[in-house]
């Protein structure tokens, strides 16, 4: 069996278990979470061995590169594909905790697991078209799963997430379309070598403007991200983190793969686009949060703005911007999903999660003050939690790079994260109006918070260790831009397969 | 026929475009039919022109082939497409069964989405 179809092989087999499994029961979800924990471990050995050996490829039915679809794990992908194992393992005990068996849905773990086999291929895959097929298993999952478990009110709000999908979806195909056209190959190896060629092509610009309108609606970018903030507070909040952990993200990182790995990399005026864009996007997501009342929808759209952050590193397209980007995406898909869990228990103790009737937690439920508060500064950026460093690397690289207009962009939605958040703390947390009350009775917020506590640790522990993160983030972002090593990596399997075919 | 194709794939996405933007779920339905089908005819006219080339059936090497590849997306993508539309349909009766309406105006008339309940 090969390491790198691991990620892509489990979550599918779990899913068609658990779908003929039936009813939830105690063993079912022991399956799901047993199945969870192994992709987590798949994930770590395809971290270490990457981090090791460089890519792993595997061409799929053994077909040659060009022709066939390849598989290839670098370093960003296995730390990708390790964070949504990480995530959704998070995501499904957390649902434990939320729900005995008898009242959980019974399609919500099977479509967690397709789910996040679709997130893996698009990790994985080294092809244009499977990644749009990547796509397709994802969005299809999630669109199933928003509307699972959402109730009469919250169900329209599916229909704008929908549609703009299918309308980025559209774009895609024209897009595999037009790169088929211009390269002849569908293949990320042979089109970063063909393109390589031809970069003054104005073609080449034309379609990489395409990739970013069709990657950028994906990862929530300004002006294509109003679809995000109304359509994920519908979720159940175990949901909500991983959609909000993982989905943008996936666009996050094809954005970093296709600028890095597969065009050339003198697309000057793309790349500034990018990080422009990527300024109004942290500035309009963190008003959008200033302006709502609920937790859910304030951590909606501070996913928005921390995608701006993320951007504006890959904007800015250097070693160290990359890195630092890579360090980002580690450090905020930890912080956010568990940020969302926090909230979820926060609404479950106050049984609403309207700020304007929240309050007395910090008097009942220290423990969950102290969590939120440590999520809530690294979400801010205040050292030395995870997310001062991930700022800090990105903020000196715009400083070195003369970028003055867009630093002193980030610095100022940091500082209103900063506000938003103490919004919420000061609602739910620190007012102590006497009608507020506390729910401590319900003993399920205890399990819940057993959950959060271990992704607070991890990201503390990210915070502390930040070094050591951020040398694997560097080593990732050097395998990600160089496509030479790339193609090497791809071709040697293909002729080495060909030498031994009879 | 590149002419004739170029001008049906722009009036395709030209009429989705349109449908997709109206008030009613059920244009913008079909908008997206229209849309996909705009797309994977875009997608064939990538094959190039297929003047002078035999059906790609292997073994007739004398004539140069049309390039199936670009054929063998749209399958895929026709199939897409299909369980997307089939889902998208299902998620607008729903609709229809809940607020008794489809029509995006009167959906999200009194909502205030920065504050929930």
């Amino acid at each position: 069996m090969h390491l790198v179809i691991l990620p892509l092989l489990l979550p599918l087999l779990t899913a068609v278990t658990l779908l003929f499994w039936g009813r939830p029961s105690p063993g079912r979800r022991a399956l799901a979470a047993v199945s969870a924990a192994g992709q987590l471990a798949v994930a770590g050995v395809l971290l270490w061995r990457t981090y090791a050996d460089g890519p792993l490829v595997l061409p799929v039915g053994n077909w040659s590169a060009a022709f066939g679809i390849v598989l290839v794990a670098d370093l960003l992908a296995a730390v990708m594909v390790g964070l949504s194992s990480f995530t959704a393992l998070a995501a499904v005990l957390y649902g434990f905790a939320e729900f005995r068996p008898a009242v959980e849905h019974p399609l919500r773990l099977t479509l967690i697991q397709l789910l996040v086999a679709g997130i893996n291929l698009a990790f994985l895959t080294g092809d244009l078209f499977n990644l749009f097929v990547a796509f397709e298993v994802m969005l299809i999952a999630s669109y199933a799963l928003l509307t699972l478990e959402a109730d009469d009110w919250d169900v329209k709000q599916a229909f704008p997430y929908l549609a703009v999908n299918l309308v980025g979806s559209t774009l895609f195909l024209c897009a595999a379309g037009f790169a088929y056209r211009l390269f002849g190959t569908l293949n990320f190896a042979e089109l970063a070598r063909r393109a390589a060629a031809q970069s003054e092509d104005p073609r080449v610009t034309a379609l990489a403007l395409l990739l970013l309108v069709v990657f950028g609606l994906k990862a929530g970018l300004f002006p294509l991200y109003y679809w995000l903030p109304n359509s994920y507070p519908i979720l159940p909040a175990p949901l909500a983190a991983l959609y909000s952990g993982m989905l943008t993200k996936v666009g996050v990182y094809v954005l970093l793969r296709v600028f890095g790995t597969v065009l050339p990399h003198d697309l000057r005026g793309v790349h500034t686009l990018l990080a422009w864009l990527a300024g109004a996007t942290m500035i309009f997501g963190v008003l959008g949060a200033l302006s709502r009342n609920f937790i859910r929808g304030i951590l909606s759209y501070h996913i928005l703005s921390q995608i701006g952050f993320m951007v504006l590193a890959i904007g800015f397209f250097t070693d160290f911007a990359f890195a630092a980007c890579i360090f980002y995406i580690i450090h905020h898909i930890i912080v956010k999903s568990s940020l969302f869990l926090i909230g979820g228990t926060a609404a479950l103790l106050n049984r609403t999660d309207n700020l304007d009737r929240m309050g007395n937690l910090w008097r009942h439920a220290p423990g969950l003050g102290v969590l939120f508060l440590l999520q809530a500064l690294s979400l801010a950026g205040l050292p030395p939690l995870s997310g001062f460093w991930g700022k800090y690397a990105i903020l000196v690289e715009g400083l070195r790079l003369g970028e003055y207009g867009l630093v002193a962009l980030a610095l100022v939605a940091s500082l209103l994260t900063l506000v938003s958040m103490l919004k919420i703390w000061n609602a739910a947390f620190w007012s102590g109006a006497e009608e507020r009350e506390v729910r401590l009775g319900d003993r399920r917020w205890v399990g819940m918070n057993r959950v959060t506590t271990g992704m607070v640790l991890v990201s503390l522990a990210i915070g502390l260790g930040a070094e050591g993160v951020f040398r694997v983030a560097q080593r990732a972002a050097t395998q990600a831009r160089d496509p030479a090593a790339y193609i090497r990596a791809v071709h040697a399997v293909a002729t080495k397969d060909t030498a031994e075919r009879p | 026929m590149q002419l004739e194709t170029a001008l049906l794939i722009g009036v395709l996405f030209g009429g989705a475009t349109w449908l997709v933007l109206q008030h009613s779920f059920v244009k913008i339905l079909y908008g997206f039919i229209v849309l996909s089908n705009a797309a994977n005819l875009f997608l064939l006219s990538m094959s190039g022109p297929p003047d002078g080339r035999a059906e790609p059936i292997a073994g007739r090497a004398d004539t140069p082939l049309v390039d199936p590849l670009p054929q063998a997306l749209i399958l895929t993508a026709i199939v897409i497409g299909f369980g997307v539309t089939a889902y998208l349909v299902l998620l607008l009766y729903r609709l229809f069964l809940d607020q008794k309406t489809t029509n995006a105006a009167e959906l999200f008339a009194e909502q205030d989405t920065s504050e929930r309940t």
